[in-house]
């Protein structure tokens, strides 16, 4: 039987919002649990998005989701370098076409400076054309945002959550919340209910993404409502990575920020997303129609782009609350439970920002249950595993001097070597999904052919398993089905 | 770091490397070391276990492994080095390379001439845009191969192939042999991507349905596969509505190509095809980096490992003369270019010092008698049939390269019905 646990936050939900909260919690002596169902984390929202960090034009002023952004790119910029977070500061710009769109681009250029957004202007295709040669000639106009910049949305969800391990917090993997503990009069919040046990707490902050009403309802909170909205995209081949040195967006339309073109941080290019409503909260596959609709907006901004160039897609759902702005709130009855949905875009780049206001709001409202003193052995740093690929040869060798096992190259893609994997296995991945969001083993232009193998192999090792135990990401994503010849043993002892 | 200066090095101990060092040494270079990334001398023929190699080199039919291991055995008495589980990661373009390994760490390897040989990949899911789930059991044909016959795993017990590239139909084969059902082998072409041998021996002997002109429209399962949805195509590779199934299967192998591996080329500078995906070289070997040269399937992927080794002991051949300043001073520049039935070609250009052999391969079969030529009268050939899976190749001649008129700087192969 699990055993009870006692802590005095939980946090359901392991995505951005989550981990940043956790991270900055931290900084607090409690004792704090974040539970999140998937097998690794980003999972989600977080996982499959554009990996943008929003300069904070695009909201209207005075909602929460204007306020946040602007704050939340700075916040990633003062800490991408304390959380060993890869950030690619390369500006954006919106690209418009014709004297309508240049009109819709002085509203955003009124609604940034409105939100405080620094160094916005609103530039001529020449100039854009100068600074991104492949955009297409038909752009008359463009508005540019130097503080708009571009995460590796994997490594940002490790680092706050890393960091918040090692200053205490308790990462519970592979842990679905499925009822909430309240107290008897159902006034307070008195823990989470899971599939691997109670925890008890008197705090339960609701950070589930697309499955955020869904929480809320358990505490009786009908308030809000979420609609997954997926969106679709391809990553292109590394040798395409500099078509574009910026992000860029196409004019905004009724039906969103459409299709954008993007260097990812590691010099991939990223296209999409879609914006497709759907119903069910799970299904994150793409669609041929989708797909073509992205490969067709991002040729409509930058025609060279072909889908030859493709090495992957994905598909990810953002978490869209039928309030339009974020619900950031603890609620009255039960007393201790905190919700922080609806963070759908620009929820990431908001999410540093986030976590600040609801530890604010947390100290204004819930002081009478937990108690915030500070963590005097609160660290607020934290290392990456060495990217070896984008070290320097001396840096390489100096490495490799000290551990081979950085000279044992494992994923020849991406340069990643059995050291960093073993490593990753070491802070907590347990498959190989996970292996390749620490390390980026498997993420390159072969897509794990080569290496996935013996990716497999160290975990097995490392984890003490045999191979066929070991799961493409969890639950029953088993890789292989056996050894070979067993066949012959089963159907001999028919 | 201790840094190693040789007179020859060769990226990559395939079948392509090892020949490529043998030649070397045969011509002449002192020090020849051969680099290969994995554990073991081979490449991918290591894996490849599956008898039919050899037959032009040797006269008799050898697996993979056996077939390299007489190549081996022979650049050991060549004299040429061996440096395994050695990774190269930097490429310059006076040939240099970054390079290290466990024992030694990171170190430096110039040379007189290097030589690429890294061999080609297999193009993954994401290349060939299926759309639908990502779960486990979605492999390419060349992976599953690896994990049947090396790790010895299965990765699975019910299985698609998309794809009749000849890994595929070999692992369609392999999968039957391990007790797994292979429910049916999809092509999007109207023809077979792979060798019509391997159709007969590995398909056709085992019962197992082949579609030509369908494809996989859709993956299913979240965690594990748990179907595909098959689909026929028209002549322009779209779907045909109405005609999608769906196929339970818990494995899907894709054949679906294989694309030059040339990031070590890049890096250092050499010019890359855009339809080929490998270096653009002269007949002598040569990119255009003039002490770089590359061979084998890193350059144009070739349908028999023969003919890959052959290219590789050339090639060595004349790096081992660049590096000791006897390879053949070119006499003239003479593009090479694809007729109405080829794309695939390589060299893009002669030098005209020397013989010249073109490679190339037909964009659509001919099922018929048809002529296999080289324009200006340099070349003609009957054939009984020509097919995209299948490596042609042209002859040139030096005496017939040296008649030409001056104003002659293009030169067409192809091949028509006849």
């Amino acid at each position: 039987m699990h055993k009870d646990r006692y802590y005095d936050v939980v946090i359901v939900g392991a995505g951005i919002v989550g981990s940043a909260l956790a991270r900055e919690l931290s900084a607090w002596s409690l004792r704090i649990a974040v539970i999140d169902r998937a097998s690794d984390i980003p999972s989600g929202a977080s996982r499959a998005n554009s990996a943008m960090i929003h300069a904070g034009y695009d909201d209207e002023p005075g909602t929460v989701k204007a306020a946040l952004c602007a704050e939340g790119n700075r916040l990633y910029r003062e800490l991408a370098g304390p959380l060993d977070i890869t950030l690619l500061n390369c500006g954006s710009y919106v690209c418009g076409v014709g004297d309508g769109d240049l009109a819709k681009l002085e509203l955003l250029l009124d609604q940034g400076r409105e939100n405080g957004v620094p160094g916005l202007e609103i530039i001529g295709a020449d100039e854009l054309h100068a600074a991104e040669p492949n955009v297409t000639p038909d752009v008359t106009h463009a508005l540019r945002a130097p503080t708009g910049a571009i995460i590796n949305n994997f490594e940002a969800v490790l680092a706050f959550m890393d960091n918040a391990q090692q200053n205490g917090v308790d990462l519970f993997l592979e842990t679905e919340l499925t009822s909430l503990l309240l107290s008897d009069d159902r006034g307070a919040v008195t823990g989470a209910t899971t599939n691997r046990g109670v925890f008890f707490a008197p705090v339960v902050i609701n950070a589930s993404g697309t499955s955020s009403d869904l929480v809320a309802g358990m505490a009786g909170d009908h308030s809000f409502r979420i609609s997954p909205i997926r969106g679709e995209y391809y990553i292109l081949d590394k040798n395409y990575g500099h078509t574009v040195n910026s992000f860029l967006f196409s004019c905004p339309t009724d039906r969103g920020k459409g299709v954008t073109v993007a260097p990812t941080a590691e010099r991939n290019l990223l296209i999409g997303p879609t914006s497709q409503l759907q119903e069910s909260r799970e299904d994150a596959s793409t669609t041929a129609e989708g797909l073509a609709e992205v490969m067709d907006g991002a040729r409509a901004l930058v025609p060279s782009i072909t889908p030859s160039m493709a090495i992957t897609t994905f598909s990810g759902l953002r978490a869209s609350a039928d309030t339009k702005d974020f619900v950031i709130n603890a609620l009255d009855s039960p007393h201790g439970f905190v919700n922080v949905a609806g963070i759908k875009s620009p929820g990431f780049t908001a999410a540093p920002a986030i976590a600040r206001r609801v530890v604010d709001l947390m100290k204004d409202r819930l002081s009478d249950i937990i108690t915030f003193v500070p963590n005097r052995k609160f660290v607020p740093e934290r290392r990456h595993i060495p990217r070896f690929e984008s070290l320097p040869v001396e840096e390489k060798a100096r490495l490799a001097a000290a551990d081979p096992r950085y000279a044992q190259i494992v994923c020849r893609c991406e340069t990643v070597t059995e050291a960093q994997i073993v490593e990753a296995i070491r802070r907590g991945a347990r498959t190989v999904a996970a292996v390749k969001i620490w390390t980026r083993a498997g993420a390159g232009r072969c897509q794990g052919g080569f290496c996935g193998p013996r990716v497999v192999a160290i975990l097995a090792r490392e984890l003490g398993i045999p191979p066929d135990e070991v799961t493409r990401h969890g639950g029953h994503s088993r890789l292989l089905s056996g050894r070979t010849k067993d066949y012959w043993f089963r159907e001999a002892g028919r | 770091m201790s840094d190693i200066h040789v007179d020859v090095v060769v990226v990559g101990a395939g079948p392509a490397g090892v020949a490529a060092g043998i030649g070397a040494r045969e011509a002449g270079a002192g020090r020849v070391l051969v680099i290969e990334r994995d554990w073991d001398l081979g490449g991918i023929l290591q894996q490849c276990i599956h008898p039919g190699f050899g037959l032009h080199t040797f006269k008799e039919e050898l697996t993979g492994p056996e077939y390299m291991h007489r190549w081996v055995r022979w650049a050991h008495d060549a004299g040429v080095e061996f440096m395994t589980n050695t990774m190269v990661f930097g490429a310059y373009p006076d040939g240099s390379l970054d390079v290290m390994n466990p024992d030694r760490g990171v170190f430096r390897v110039s040379a007189g001439a290097t030589l690429l040989a890294m061999g080609c990949r297999e193009r993954p899911l994401g290349a060939v845009n299926i759309p639908g789930t990502r779960p486990a059991g979605i492999y390419t044909a060349g992976t599953a191969q690896r994990f049947v016959n090396m790790e010895g795993y299965m990765p699975g017990e019910r299985a698609v192939i998309m794809g009749s590239g000849d890994i595929g139909l070999i692992m369609a084969r392999r999968m039957i042999w391990e007790g797994a059902k292979v429910e049916a082998v999809f092509e999007i072409m109207p023809w077979a991507g792979g060798l019509r041998r391997n159709i007969a021996q590995c398909l056709d002997d085992y019962g197992i349905p082949f579609f030509l002109q369908h494809s996989v429209a859709r993956v299913h399962g979240r965690d594990r596969l748990e179907g595909v949805t098959a689909v026929k195509v028209d002549d322009d590779r779209r779907p045909l509505p109405g005609s999608e199934r769906f196929i339970p299967c818990d494995t899907l192998l894709l054949a679906v190509g294989l694309i030059p591996e040339n990031e070590l080329s890049r890096m250092a500078g050499a010019q890359i095809h855009p339809v080929t995906g490998g270096p653009v070289i002269n007949e002598l070997y040569q990119t255009t980096c003039p002490s770089i040269f590359a061979a084998g399937n890193v350059v144009i992927v070739y349908d028999l490992a023969d003919w890959v080794s052959q290219e590789g002991m050339a090639a060595g051949r004349n790096a081992a003369l660049y590096a000791t300043g006897r390879l053949q001073a070119p006499v003239r520049r003479i593009e090479i270019a694809g007729g109405a039935n080829v794309r695939l070609f390589s060299p893009h250009y002669i030098t005209g010092g020397t013989d010249a052999t073109i490679y190339f391969r037909v964009n659509r079969p001919i099922e018929g008698r048809c002529r296999v030529f080289a324009s200006h009268g340099l070349y003609e050939r009957r054939e009984r049939y020509a097919r995209p899976g299948e490596m042609n190749e042209v002859r040139l001649k030096k005496d017939a390269l040296a008649a030409l008129p001056d104003g002659a700087t293009r030169i067409v192969v192809d091949v028509e019905e006849a």
